[in-house]
């Protein structure tokens, strides 16, 4: 039996779902939100196993492509060096995220006013501000006051996690080229907070954290959003968003579990899919009133497709590091080369982060491919120069929207329902190249400040392609962008965006704490114009 | 024990080849990876992995043809290792296969983890004890002037 129609229909339990669920909740409204993946449970996690760095190749990979999950949509990468990587689940892709959690800085919202490239957000950094402060304490974001990288006050709620031996060594280093770092601002709880464990320092967060004190959406805004009303129905995935003879959009067509097709009407629609998916299903609502795809009388669905370009550098040490100890991807950041330098021969900038070492497998596994590693004689010698004596670092680099990038719907591959599969084309721009040869030369020399005898590098990083951006930008112009700068499309006045594709820009840093904090300012927008939200 | 998948004898070659891959350490801390009986597991995955059946049958074939009526026992580790180079050139993959597999096994190992210096035991529930985060590391960074730009509408 059909449902009976809902106020507030959500697609995608993410991380920007679920912000806007829980906001949205206290109006008691019907609010039911529709995931394609299921609950998660501790159990689940690859950590409490013996082969839990294995699974980063199985079913916690980061493609969706290898999971073997009916759950996941395939996504052809064929056509861009960067694949794409995502989860799909109560909580989305925070499962897997590493949890960094900076903000933008306030010249991210404005790139055409400042350095004459793409173009400037129709909102910006202090309207975000009180929104941002409300994520993290949401989320329960680890961190210190004080950063001279950003305006303050900025106070996460609790203290920083611990750097370690690694992260110490790698500050020192900073701190002999007197470059900028400061403990990274981490959405994982440092100790007990809000009924979430404190961060055990275990080191497994990019297949998901057992304890919880990871700030994925499935502990944190869900529970209290379910308390309060909203309801989740796990393992349906939307087809298409249907609209009305009014052009308004009136409910959704899905699968449920089984496979069977069910419809679901709605006041209003919020799409929550994420940079990938959410242009994927507008281009598969195709109706009379929109031949091109849903709320797409711009063109600009699936177009300007950002990533954060990525580039990894490794240094070996002469010591161990006790580089297994502590979260993954949340130690310290560098924002030494942020912004814009007219000196240099690209526009805008990057952030380095710090990473752990690899585990005792993926250490083997990785000087196998990488030939530093010997089977045979010389093996345990070999292997030794590397176990527990590496230390990692990303660079962050700045992508500049490009309409030739894009997001559009495989005409041969589908999902397990039969739905066509995303498709994404992708080059790296001539900036980002020069930014990316930039970033890798300055992480070897802090590297070797802080006493790394070699280096190796990867970049573009072919498996980061987890910033998912751009693909249904915000803007006060309706012949260029898909929503207005409150989220709402501008074709469709019922239908709403939330997720990491409304954003105009990309700035140079991990993009979760903006698309969340958005998604609470969408949210807050929405309540105070209750009467006339169509208007 | 005679496994499903290799008799007694093809067993014991196996551990053989798999010692050769990752020998005992020379200070004695870290076993070979056919004495910590890692054949016993690869036979077993055999039986539901017909890639890795084929693949290791096809190698042990070769080992035992190239060994000559001696066998493999019988020959010094150089020559171990010549041998199973040569037999990689005729069962093209068979080392990085090998290699592959014993990795992943060998290294998830408790006696292994110990002898690395880790606890014998999955990173959860138990996790790492570290040290807070020392504040004075920051202090030249704390002295610097602000890096981010400021916008026309206040910071
Ligand atoms: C390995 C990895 C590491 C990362 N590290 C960081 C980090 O350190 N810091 C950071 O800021 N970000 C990080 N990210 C990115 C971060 O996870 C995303 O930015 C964030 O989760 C995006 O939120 P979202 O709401 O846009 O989408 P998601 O969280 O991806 O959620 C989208 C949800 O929509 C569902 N969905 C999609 N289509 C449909 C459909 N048709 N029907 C029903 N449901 C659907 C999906 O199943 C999914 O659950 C990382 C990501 C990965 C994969
Ligand atoms: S290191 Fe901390 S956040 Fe990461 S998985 Fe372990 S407990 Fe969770």
């Amino acid at each position: 039996m059909p449902e009976a129609p809902v106020d507030v229909l959500i697609i995608g339990a993410g991380a920007s779902g679920a912000a806007i669920a829980w906001s949205l909740a206290e109006t008691k409204m019907n609010i039911l939100c529709l995931e394609q993946g299921d609950w998660v449970k501790s159990t689940d996690y690859p950590g409490i196993g013996a082969d839990w760095e294995l699974r980063q190749f199985g079913d916690f990979g980061l493609s969706p492509n290898g999971r073997g999950r009916s759950e996941d949509y395939p996504v052809n990468d064929d056509e861009s060096p960067i694949q794409a990587s995502m989860f799909n689940a109560v909580g989305g892709s925070t499962i897997l995220y590493a949890g960094h959690f900076p903000r933008f800085h306030p010249s991210d919202f404005r790139v055409r006013a400042l350095d004459g490239v793409a173009d400037d957000w129709p909102i910006d950094y202090d309207l975000l501000a009180p929104y941002y402060e409300e994520n993290e304490r949401m989320m329960g974001v680890s961190g210190l006051a004080g950063d001279p990288a950003y305006p303050q006050p900025k106070k996460p709620p609790l203290p920083p996690l611990p750097l370690g031996k690694l992260g110490n060594t790698l500050a020192a280093g900073f701190n002999q080229l007197g470059w900028h770092w400061w403990p990274s601002d981490s959405a994982i709880a440092s100790q007990p907070y809000e009924g979430r464990d404190g961060c055990i320092n275990a080191g497994t967060c990019l297949v998901g954290c057992p304890q919880g004190a990871k700030a994925s959406t499935d502990v944190t805004y869900w529970p209290l959003a379910i308390r309060q009303g909203v309801r989740i129905k796990t393992r349906c995935r939307v087809r298409e968003i249907t609209v009305g003879d009014n052009g308004l959009a009136d409910g959704v067509v899905y699968f449920d579990e089984d496979g069977n097709e069910q419809k679901q009407k709605a006041e209003v629609v919020i799409v929550a899919c994420n940079g990938i998916g959410t242009p994927r299903l507008l281009l598969n609502s195709k109706s009379k009133q929109f031949p091109d795809g849903l709320a797409n009388r711009s063109g600009m669905v699936g177009k300007n497709l950002m990533f954060h370009p990525y580039g990894l550098v490794r240094g070996v040490f002469p010591e161990r590091l006790e580089g297994y100890k502590g979260a993954t991807g949340c130690v310290i950041m560098s924002q030494e080369f942020y912004e814009t330098d007219p000196a240099r021969d690209f526009v805008r900038g990057y952030s380095f982060e710090m990473l752990r070492g690899m585990g005792p497998v993926f250490t083997a596994l990785s000087g196998m491919s990488t030939g530093d590693v010997d089977w045979g004689a010389d093996h345990h010698r070999t292997y030794d120069e590397f176990f527990d004596r590496t230390a990692g670092m990303v660079v962050i680099c700045e992508d500049l929207p490009e309409a030739c990038n894009t997001v559009t719907l495989d005409p041969q591959r589908t999902d397990s329902n039969g739905m066509p599969a995303a498709k994404i084309t992708y080059r790296l721009s001539d900036n980002s190249r020069k930014m990316l040869d930039h970033a890798i030369e300055r992480a070897k020399e802090v590297l070797h400040a802080a006493g790394a005898t070699r280096t190796t590098t990867e970049a573009p990083l072919q498996v980061a392609g987890w910033h998912l951006m751009g693909t249904a930008r915000m803007g006060r112009d309706p012949e260029t962008s898909v929503v207005n700068e409150w989220g709402r499309a501008h074709d469709v006045r019922n239908l709403f965006i939330v997720d990491g594709s409304v954003f105009v820009t990309s700035a140079a840093v991990n993009p979760t704490n903006t698309i969340q904090s958005l998604a609470l300012y969408v949210a807050d927008t929405m309540k105070k114009n209750l009467a006339n939200l169509f208007d | 024990m005679t496994n499903q998948t290799l008799n007694d004898e093809r067993l014991q070659l196996l551990a053989s080849v798999l010692d050769l891959v990752i020998p005992p350490s020379p200070d004695g801390n870290k076993p070979g990876a056919g004495e910590l009986g890692l054949a016993n597991q690869l036979a077993a995955g055999m039986a539901g992995d017909a890639m890795m059946a084929a693949m290791i049958g096809a190698g042990l074939d070769k080992i035992e043809q190239l060994a000559g009526p001696d066998g493999f026992a019988a020959l010094d580790p150089s020559q171990r290792q010549s041998l199973l180079e040569k037999a990689n050139e005729e069962v093209p993959g068979l080392v990085p296969f090998l290699t592959f597999r014993v990795y992943t096994l060998y290294y998830q190992d408790n006696r292994v983890l110990e002898a690395l210096g880790l606890a014998p035991r999955p990173p959860h529930p138990v996790g790492y004890e570290m040290e807070p985060f020392d504040e004075s590391l920051l202090a030249p960074v704390r002295g610097r002037a602000k890096l981010y730009r400021t916008t026309e509408r206040g910071e």
